[in-house]
């Protein structure tokens, strides 16, 4: 083979390998997969009115202890089935970490009956017109966002939690440092 | 059975909220051009000016209040992008990774076309040349003198 069509076989198979990587790359992906970028961001910040009372609760009232945002709906038949979950979290972890329910794209009084009633064992949050989930970037619900006492959201489940999920994220919201994205 | 199965169908949706008030004509066009550019994360290929989801309106009403605020066209990509990075663009901009994408085929059909031309222009090595057979008509072949007589009449 002559130099000339050493160099062309080369460049060939250079450009065959670098589309090869391409489209690797893109195949190798869920497409529905919606990417979480606001790992290691500074929460936004909202004034929600509690669900009970109708109090606002602010996130700068909630700083200085780690808090676990779970985005649900009356609507969504994986939050009545992760519901009990969160519940049974907020009365295991409730000592030291913070639980909140958000309401999303729901009518309070829809949310209000969810699944008999919501548990008392951690406050829900009403989210009019889905604002805060807009600012936070919610894809759908369930979803489940851990956010340490310092106001960053370390990570997020965006499928439903089951315990052992939820101990080993707030495990991980205790420790420095991001830990892994569950994605739906 | 027909509660549980009305009960399953009818909670499997979201209740529609109405979305924000219109801003003014030219505001609200603009309003409109970004929702055009930006996906829906809940629906399959549709921008949030065409979908009817509820989370698509939600996103129009935030697209709408950051426009109603004065924010820039850039700074409202900026703003989803920043959530959902660059797969919230139905048109991502042409460069890092991106680049590649509209780069290595082009790149590709130049080396290609240039290897294609390469060969086409190499001249054929003699013994490839066709050799004259006995069976091939010459100017003396009496038969073709006979057809072209045979033709000229």
């Amino acid at each position: 083979m002559s130099r000339r069509g050493l160099w062309i076989g080369l460049s060939l198979a250079a450009v065959t390998a670098v589309l090869l990587f391409v489209l690797a790359k893109g195949f190798g992906r869920d497409p529905h997969e919606v990417p979480f970028q606001m790992r290691g961001k500074p929460a936004p910040d909202f004034t929600l009115k509690r669900l009970d009372t109708g109090a606002p609760v602010t996130l700068s009232d909630l700083k200085g202890k780690p808090l676990v945002l779970n985005f649900w709906a009356s609507w969504c038949m994986p939050c009545k089935a992760e519901h009990p979950v969160i519940a049974w979290g907020a009365k295991r972890f409730g000592q030291d970490v913070q639980f909140y329910g958000v309401v999303f794209e729901d009518t309070a009084e829809n949310a209000r009956g969810f699944a008999g009633n919501p548990d008392p064992s951690f406050p829900q949050l009403y989210d009019d017109h889905s604002r805060m989930a807009v600012d936070y970037g919610v894809t759908g619900v369930p979803e489940t966002y851990f956010i340490d006492a310092q106001g960053i959201i370390r990570d997020k489940v965006a499928a439903p939690v089951d315990p052992r999920l939820l101990a080993e994220k707030i495990a991980a919201l205790r420790q420095p440092g991001p830990v892994s994205e569950v994605v739906r | 059975m027909t509660a549980l199965v009305l009960g399953l169908v009818l909670s499997a949706y979201a209740p529609q909220q109405a979305g924000s008030a219109l801003l003014d004509p030219p505001r609200e066009a603009r309003v409109q051009a970004l929702g055009k550019e930006i996906r829906c994360p809940m629906c399959q290929g549709l921008s949030i000016a065409d979908s009817g989801s509820s989370a698509a309106r939600a996103q129009m009403d935030k697209v709408r209040e950051l426009v109603a605020a004065g924010k820039t066209d850039q700074e409202i990509r900026d703003f989803f992008t920043s959530r959902y990075g660059e797969w919230a663009l139905l048109d991502p901009p042409a460069s890092g990774m991106n680049l590649l994408v509209w780069a290595l085929p082009l790149a590709l059909l130049i080396v290609g076309g240039f290897a294609i031309a390469r060969t086409m222009r190499r001249p054929a090595p003699a013994s490839a040349a066709p050799e004259p057979t006995e069976d091939r008509p010459t100017a003396e072949d009496p038969y073709l003198e006979a057809v072209r007589a045979e033709m000229r009449r």
